[in-house]
């Protein structure tokens, strides 16, 4: 699999899983665009990485539940680099509260990131494709369909997410442009650990059947995987990657000890 | 309007408090701020002086004035370069 001579965004890819995303892609040749909110240290830290496995990098801070931010980091990319064959829409944020105590602002900060954004970056990024082709891949989180305490408004965000993949897959199909997606458990990166301290206490961190954690790298793998000519027929697709962890039932816990 | 006024008129609209009773004293918790609207209200001081506010010093402020002081430090370095 090489990606030699293309040019991948990874947005909020300065740390956690677009981190290890952004190293895959620029391992396998790309030269990579890291888009970063608030942390420039880890941005510009990965960039040097990235760059010490000998492909280019460029950091470009923006908030992308902005759309006037969206369209700055775009037509940077268009001016610098004048097209795209790799977006990964990883970028997340959002408010842990129960239901009861999500309002609007809550509400409209997490669509706002994790989803409209997907869909902004994805018109823009489709453009900047035209007559090449390219790839899509977005970041979900298996809470968009499992109940997970004070997620709610993520798992919305991200269910919205996934149907959005589905769309984008179809519509972008003529353009020679692949869309899906990569659901998550829980990977090892500082917002997990940050939710399950909280949740749990800690050292309390989920083990899937698969033995150990699911890492960032375990996601990057299928992310490039996607990313590649082989994946080519898989379309609007939201690949699971947990270990296990979605089908695990309790019963099986009790046979163990047996 | 000095960049103190400038930045509780940010706080009042987004917690929603009256703006007269945020002080230089003030914590974040008494101005009924969340963690969200910290965030929001550094972008938004962010883009209003055109400064940059890394995480790492946005986490040291105990205070509203301590916000102030790093926003007006930076603005004055902004206008001496
Ligand atoms: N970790 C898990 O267990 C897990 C599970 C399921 C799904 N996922 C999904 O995988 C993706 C990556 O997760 P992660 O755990 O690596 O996240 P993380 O460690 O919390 O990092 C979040 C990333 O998103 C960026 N970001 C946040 N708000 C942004 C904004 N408004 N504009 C631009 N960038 C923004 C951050 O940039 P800065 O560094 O500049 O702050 C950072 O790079 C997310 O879509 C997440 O929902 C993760």
């Amino acid at each position: 699999m090489s990606l030699e001579g293309k040019l991948a965004l990874v947005t909020g890819g300065g740390r956690g899983i677009g981190r290890a995303i952004a190293l895959k892609l620029a391992s396998q040749g790309a030269d990579i665009v890291i888009n970063f909110f608030r942390r420039r240290d880890t941005a510009e830290q990965t960039a040097k990485e990235i760059e010490a496995l000998g492909a280019k990098a460029e950091i470009f801070r923006a908030n992308v539940g902005d759309p006037a931010k969206i369209d700055e980091m775009f037509d940077m990319i268009g001016n610098k680099f004048g097209h795209l064959d790799i977006l990964i829409s990883n970028a997340a944020s959002g408010v842990g509260r129960p239901v009861m105590d999500i309002d609007v602002k809550a509400w409209q900060w997490t669509m706002d990131i994790n989803t409209r954004a997907c869909l902004l970056c994805s018109q823009r990024a489709a453009r900047l494709m035209e007559g090449r082709g390219g790839k899509i891949v977005s970041l979900s989180s298996l809470g968009s369909f499992l109940v997970w305490p004070t997620y709610a408004v993520v798992g919305v965000s991200k269910a919205a997410l996934e149907a959005l993949t589905r769309y984008l897959a179809i519509e972008l199909a003529p353009r020679g442009i692949c869309v899906n997606a990569v659901a998550a458990s829980f990977v090892e990166t500082e917002a997990l650990r940050f939710y399950f301290e909280e949740q749990l206490g800690k050292g309390n961190l989920p083990i899937t059947p698969a033995g150990r954690m699911v890492a960032t790298e375990d996601i990057a793998n299928v992310v490039a995987f996607l990313c590649s000519e082989e994946a080519f027929m898989i379309r609007g697709q939201t690949i699971i990657v947990d270990g296990g962890f979605s089908l695990y039932n309790p019963l099986f816990a009790r046979e163990r000890k047996d | 309007m000095t960049v103190e006024e400038q930045i509780r008129e940010i706080m009042a609209r987004i917690t929603h408090v009256d703006g007269s009773i945020i002080t230089r004293e003030s914590t974040f918790k008494d101005i009924k701020a969340d963690s969200l609207d910290v965030v929001q209200a550094l972008v938004a001081v962010e883009e209003t002086f055109g400064i940059e506010i890394p995480d790492e010093e946005a986490q040291k402020f105990q205070s509203f004035g301590d916000f102030v002081s790093y926003v007006e430090n930076q603005v004055a370095q902004k206008e001496r370069v």
